[in-house]
């Protein structure tokens, strides 16, 4: 800041400042900071630029020693610079009284406390230089920290304490200053993620029903912001200190979205790949059919090499045949069928190819398995794409008391403690190859997923489509033409339009003002774009803007209405 | 951003603008937005007072419009987030004027 180079030039002569130094450094004191905080940062920020080139030979010699140089004054500490004076020495005291402590046990709880806000890593590594790979260690695995280093890791801990405590009481008051700041740096709030909690209560909805309207959509949002301040020990009515992880309708349309997106796509796959292990079926379709015909029918209609599969499972696995029966075990031989093909052929070959946990999406895993191992693990992704999500559910549902029996590679979308059971479940598959008593046990779950089996192969054909995001149409807008993707702005591009074609050549403000006026009156667009509406001529008025929305309209949003019109048709 | 800005209702602008009316604060013709403009001493107060008026702003993450010729300074206060006044527009004038007066 110039100002703080001025005020550092004047350090030396402190008798000799011209005004406008005066000026400054009044300012600066003006702004909040104190002079003990001015003077260190002053030290700070000499020393930074004039040591710049002599850190780097000190970095060598410092790492060896227990108190090594910091190189750079963490952006943190310019933060507790911001704070007030008071403020600041709370924090310094709370971060020592951490240092005292063993590191292991401080590293448990800022590390269970950003699970518990479900705060990024990446947002530690930037305000404190951390590096994160040396952060995730000692986190997780308690890797040994300079004591500086701790500290500023400790002080970017304290100071989040306060300011997630901050959002939670401002939460009424819509004051989001500290949100702010963070968004200033980063440009954009931190990105959202699902927690735990809120999964669990979208993979029960999603069983429930694939695709739910909006109404239900917005009892689930209320539901998993409710379930997450609770996991994060607030009263559910501060969903503002959720910050960039607050739940909102978008995200959970999104997410069922993407959920019948998956599903589709593993159908998909399971399509294209051809099946190869029909002799081993054949002989025991032989046994199979007068029992299993109710099954059969149903599955027909995803194929017949699906239902194939599924009596082959069916057979291999159960011996009671109650129609009942034989249609829950159909489930979860299904879904253990990988380990029947494990052990007749393959031993541990595709068990290993699963066992590095696959990212987030299940489509990535199936991709590596049917790459890795030969085609009998295709009838594998035959039968699971209508399964893949039942098991991912029942992972999530089944957890507390069944065994998980979905295979490995169903996605670990519920994080972290979907992955630890497949794991473990694994082990026993491979320890037994007779299991139909854990079939049965497994059934329990198993059972509610039957019905919507059914529904599950017409689902998939009819529900296909890209989905389109619909917004809340809360989104900011203050250039219509950058901001794509939402509805609001398709419809107010929409009423543009006929702007647009009626006056191609007319560019002049007062015009296009008039006309898109005269258009909110009139066109029938929902409550919720009548409000980008009023902004978009808002933004108009601005005499600096004008020209800005102006000579790029005609072209671009022409352009941009075709497509984003015909994509939002389902 | 959480929490879309709001536009300042009626019923605030009926009580809050008389007040800065009579601050000297100017409604903008043709735009939602207040104006007003300062005159100081020399250059060396006028920058003085327009560096506290930055340092507030970065602290409200919320900046005016201005020129500054020698020792005058004009702001042009708005939220370009709503599109015209908020109740930061407000805070931000009275934060103005204090620092106008030293």
């Amino acid at each position: 800041m110039e100002g703080e180079e001025t005020a550092r030039a004047a350090m030396p002569r402190p008798s000799r400042l011209t005004s406008l130094q005066e000026q400054m450094i009044w300012a600066l004191l003006e702004s909040g900071l104190s002079r003990d905080v001015l003077v260190q940062a002053l030290g700070e920020l000499e020393q930074d630029r004039t040591s710049a080139s002599a850190e780097k030979g000190e970095r060598g010699d410092g790492e060896s020693s227990e108190e090594g140089e910091m190189d750079f004054p963490p952006p943190i500490f310019r933060d507790l610079e911001k704070l007030s004076p008071e403020e600041a020495a709370k924090l310094r005291v709370e971060v020592d009284q951490l240092l005292q402590e063993d590191p292991w046990h401080v590293a448990k709880i800022v590390k269970s406390y950003m699970q518990q806000h479900n705060l990024p890593q990446r947002e530690v590594v930037e305000s404190t230089g951390l590096n994160q790979s040396h952060l995730s260690q000692h986190l997780n695995k308690g890797t040994p920290m300079k004591n500086q280093k701790r500290a500023s890791l400790y002080s970017w801990y304290v100071k989040k304490q306060g300011e997630i405590s901050q959002q939670f009481t401002n939460a009424k008051h819509g004051i989001a200053s500290l949100d702010e700041q963070e968004e200033v740096k980063k440009g954009r709030r931190n990105r959202f993620k699902w927690g735990p909690a809120s999964l669990q209560i979208l993979f029960h909805a999603y069983e429930r029903q694939k695709n739910p309207s909006k109404e239900e959509r917005e009892g689930l949002v209320e539901e998993c912001n409710r379930a997450e301040c609770i996991q994060r020990g607030v009263s559910p009515s501060q969903l503002a200190g959720l910050g960039s992880n607050l739940v909102t309708e978008v995200r959970v349309y999104n997410w069922f979205a993407n959920r019948r997106k998956e599903e589709a796509f593993r159908h998909k796959l399971a399509l294209d790949t051809p099946f190869t292990n029909q002799s081993a079926s054949s002989s025991n379709l032989n046994l199979s059919s007068p029992d299993h015909g109710s099954t059969l029918t149903r599955f027909r209609q995803a194929g017949v090499k699906y239902s194939q599969q599924i009596l082959c499972d069916t057979m291999s696995s159960a011996r009671g045949s109650g129609g009942e029966r034989v249609g829950r075990l159909v489930v979860s031989p299904v879904q253990l069928e990988p380990s029947h093909t494990l052990l007749e052929t393959h031993n541990h070959k595709p068990v290993s190819s699963s066992g590095p946990l696959p990212p987030v999406s299940t489509l990535t895993s199936l991709h590596s398995l049917s790459s890795s191992s030969a085609s009998s693990q295709s009838l594998i992704m035959a039968s699971l794409p209508s399964v893949m999500s039942l098991g991912e559910s029942s992972l999530l549902i089944g957890l507390a008391s069944t065994q998980p029996q979905a295979v490995p590679i169903i996605n670990n979308v519920g994080g972290g403690f979907t992955t630890l059971q497949p794991i473990s479940f694994q082990q026993q598959l491979q320890a037994s190859s007779q299991l139909p008593i854990s079939h049965l046990q497994s059934h329990m779950c198993a059972s509610p997923f039957m019905a919507t089996m059914t529904q599950l192969p017409c689902h998939m054909y009819s529900k296909s489509d890209s989905p389109q995001y619909h917004t809340s149409s809360l989104l900011s807008q203050t250039m219509v033409i950058t901001d794509g993707s939402s509805l609001g702005n398709l419809t107010s591009l929409s009423t543009v339009r006929p702007i647009l074609t009626e006056d191609p050549e007319e560019q002049t403000d007062p015009n296009l003002q008039e006309e898109s006026l005269h258009l909110q009156p009139h066109t029938p667009v929902p409550a919720a774009s009548s409000q980008s509406l009023e902004l978009y001529p808002a933004s108009q008025t601005t005499d600096s803007h004008q020209s800005h929305l102006l000579s790029p309209s005609p072209t671009d949003i022409s352009s941009y209405i075709p497509t984003q019109m015909v994509s939002t048709a389902q | 951003m959480a929490g879309k800005i709001q536009s300042l209702t009626e019923e605030e602008r009926t009580h809050l603008l008389p007040l800065l009316r009579n601050a000297q604060w100017v409604e903008v013709v043709g735009r939602d937005a207040i104006y007003k403009e300062f005159v100081f001493k020399d250059f060396n107060q006028a920058f003085g007072f327009m560096s506290r008026v930055a340092l507030q702003a970065e602290k409200m993450d919320h900046h005016p419009e201005w020129f500054n010729v020698y020792n005058k300074v004009q702001i042009t206060l708005s939220t370009h987030d709503c599109g015209g006044l908020s109740q930061r527009d407000i805070t931000m004038a009275t934060f103005i004027d204090q620092a106008s007066m030293m």
